[in-house]
């Protein structure tokens, strides 16, 4: 069985939705789990909550890094929850790692200790997310990568994370043929400027990867493609639009609901089918984000995770050490060249 | 070899005092399953070798009787279920196909109740549990240490804990009349349970109660009960913690290790972590942990530490990588248990009788 290390430190509700979310992991699976953090307090949280001890570890450490704290400062908190759990990782102490902690920090500290996987030149952070299926066969999930790990990419990085996309999502996702796209201001292959135009050009070349070519923003909550690709920035915003957007309309809908009778009632019939809506679109449901183009795995969970979330974060980063997710990328990248 | 370090005279019986472990059954020794009808009639119906003993707990009883054999003592090992003598026949061939020596079995007689229209008391173990505890408490040497040993799935802690108090001359007639009478015990059985009460010599003679986290319930949950209540997840856990009262030899525990790793599948490492989570919470020292993990780790049954780098060695030996661990909880609780929250916590009917001034 993989073992995983969570940083329980890391994360808005934490450490009690870690520690609940690894609770429900070792009780349901034969994940190990190396909580890592302040041995007292997580302690104090498995003692009020159902678990099973002979499947969690926990690595104490003192300090940890703030979700608003500078990266490149906190980088040299070398006791810190998230470096501790990296380091363990590097280590060997366990195949993957899990964090609801500051995100940036996050990705330089993979970067720190974890090597790249040969012929990567940058690392990604692909955010996964649910959209509409337009294919049989398709995942209810998308891959969108980069999403912040790099914040201008070259030509040669986009191509780079089109394969690494296409590696996790065959595996991942189970989809035999992922179909991935450049995410752009038109579906033309002129569009987009010098970069997007010179990834296009040789992302169309290059063989094993279903490209089925670019995508426009109003696609990406389609089934048009399984995996887009774009720089960090322009991933960034994408996806905060997207979260944003289901938070505005529920809250809209709250409060038309607060103010019209007709409204409420007609919100109270439609209650099972916008529960099932807002199941499909719960972040929660799918537990995090990995981090691609190292040797070795991280998962970045959103940093309002709940126990839930958590829990499935942990899931998805077994079933990607079990599926051996770098090793994957790896061989797709030497194909590529 | 002593786990605890060396016993307090003035704490515990001398050493020749007979223990008298007592055990629940279902849950605690076997895997039985009544969750539904169909389960209940199956675990009714089934043969001997079909039932399934939860793992670790036969070695762990002729543990118990050899390490107190090997010290001059007597362990006498006696069984109370709330299952009917219907299926006394098939237990005592299960108990006989596992070799687990005993010395007494009694099974509640459920068929009276029913043919008494008293259909509470199917369900309601508290007042059948206590007197047959008791009954056996008086028939047993004036001396007499005691172990308990029950699930998290019914009252057993509760149970355990009433019996503990009244032979330790904590709870009087009256609190212990009003207290049966709030967890609606029958009024026959709880004129009888006061009965042998008031017969009982006051002698703190239990000396721990352990719960079989069964249901994994978590073990906060037990604060409540005070340190002589400790609940474990596995009987490698339960063994770990007999060992330091001195109860069992560091034989018998790696024989249990060793019978989970053979037989259940257990690892190095779920072992490793189920010694961490005692430490964690304060039922074992790290010394103490640290002395039984060398011979099992000889043993091959716990997993050999990382090797660290020499900066992390360096500053373990400083203290900065060592956590705070908890003290190690002390055997008897300083007073009488607070039933009323007890009673508050595990049982909802008794906190609404509470609500409405004690009546049920």
């Amino acid at each position: 069985m993989p073992t995983i290390a969570i940083d329980a430190m890391g994360g808005d509700h934490a450490p009690e939705e870690v520690v609940k979310g690894v609770a429900q992991v070792s009780l349901a699976t034969d994940i190990e789990c190396v909580l890592v953090g302040d041995e007292r307090r997580i302690q104090e949280q498995l003692e009020g909550v159902s678990y099973n001890p002979e499947h969690i570890a926990i690595l104490h450490c003192r300090d940890v890094i703030g979700m608003a704290e500078n990266p490149r400062e906190a980088m040299r908190r070398r006791d810190a929850s998230l470096l501790v759990g990296t380091r363990a990782v590097a280590e060997d102490r366990a195949d993957a790692f899990v964090t609801a902690g500051n995100t940036g920090a996050c990705i330089l500290a993979c970067a720190k200790y974890f090597p790249l996987i040969r012929g990567i030149r940058r690392a990604a952070l692909a955010s996964v997310y649910p959209r509409h299926i337009e294919y049989p066969g398709q995942d209810r999930f998308a891959l969108l990568l980069d999403v912040g790990a790099t914040v201008r990419c070259e030509a040669e990085e986009l191509v780079h994370f089109a394969v690494m996309g296409a590696g996790y999502a065959r595996r991942i996702s189970k989809v035999a043929s992922p179909r991935v796209a450049l995410l752009n201001m038109g579906s033309e292959e002129t569009k987009g400027g010098e970069t997007l135009v010179a990834a296009h050009r040789r992302l169309r070349a290059l063989g094993g990867i279903n490209f089925v070519g670019n995508v426009e923003g109003n696609d990406l909550v389609r089934g048009r493609a399984d995996v887009i690709v774009c720089e960090g920035l322009v991933g960034n915003i994408a996806l905060k639009l997207i979260e944003g957007v289901s938070e505005v309309f529920t809250d809209l809908a709250s409060v038309a609901a607060e103010r019209r009778l007709t409204w409420r009632f007609g919100l109270r019939l439609l209650a099972r089918g916008i529960e099932r809506l807002r199941e499909l679109t719960d972040y929660a449901q799918y537990g995090g984000s990995p981090i691609l183009g190292f040797e070795r795995l991280c998962i970045k969970c959103h940093g309002r995770s709940t126990a839930q979330a958590v829990a499935n974060a942990v899931k998805v980063a077994a079933k990607a050490v079990r599926d051996r997710v770098p090793a994957e990328i790896a061989a797709a990248v030497t194909v590529v060249g | 070899m002593r786990l605890g370090g060396p016993r307090k005279r003035t704490r515990s019986a001398r050493p020749e005092s007979p223990l008298v472990c007592r055990w629940d059954l279902d849950k605690t020794y076997l895997r039985s399953e009544f969750t539904t009808l169909r389960q209940l009639l199956r675990t009714a119906f089934e043969r001997p070798e079909q039932k399934v003993d939860v793992p670790g707990v036969a070695e762990l009883i002729r543990g118990l009787k050899a390490a107190a054999e090997s010290r001059g003592q007597t362990a006498l090992v006696y069984f109370v279920s709330a299952s009917p003598p219907q299926i006394g026949k098939s237990i005592r061939a299960k108990l006989a196909l596992d070799g687990v020596p005993y010395d007494g079995i009694v099974f509640k007689n459920q068929l009276e109740h029913l043919r008494r229209g008293k259909f509470r008391n199917l369900r309601e173990h508290v007042g059948f549990k206590l007197v047959e505890l008791l009954r056996g408490h008086l028939a047993a040497p004036a001396d007499t240490r005691e172990l308990c040993f029950g699930d998290d799935w019914e009252s057993d802690s509760l149970i355990y804990s009433l019996y503990a108090d009244i032979l330790a001359g904590r709870l009087a007639t009256a609190p212990l009349t009003a207290l049966l009478m709030r967890i609606r015990v029958d009024p026959l059985l709880v004129a009888e349970v006061v009965e042998l009460a008031t017969r009982v010599p006051a002698r703190d003679a239990v000396e721990r109660i352990f719960i079989n986290l069964e249901r994994r319930t978590p073990p906060a949950t037990f604060r409540l009960f005070g340190p002589r209540v400790v609940p474990t997840f596995n009987y490698f856990q339960t063994a770990v913690v007999l060992a330091m009262m001195g109860r069992l030899r560091l034989a018998d525990v790696t024989r249990i290790g060793a019978v989970l790793v053979e037989r259940s599948g257990y690892t190095a490492r779920r072992l490793d972590n189920s010694l961490d989570d005692l430490v964690r919470r304060g039922l074992l020292t790290l010394s103490a942990a640290e002395r039984l993990a060398a011979p099992l780790r000889a043993a091959g049954l716990l997993s050999h530490p990382a090797p660290r780098t020499r900066w992390r060695r360096m500053l373990g030996r400083l203290g900065r990588w060592r956590p705070r661990r908890p003290e190690v909880r002390p055997s008897a609780p300083p007073g009488a248990l607070d039933y009323d929250a007890i009673l508050a916590r595990v049982q909802p009917a008794a906190r609404r009788a509470a609500a409405t001034g004690g009546r049920p």
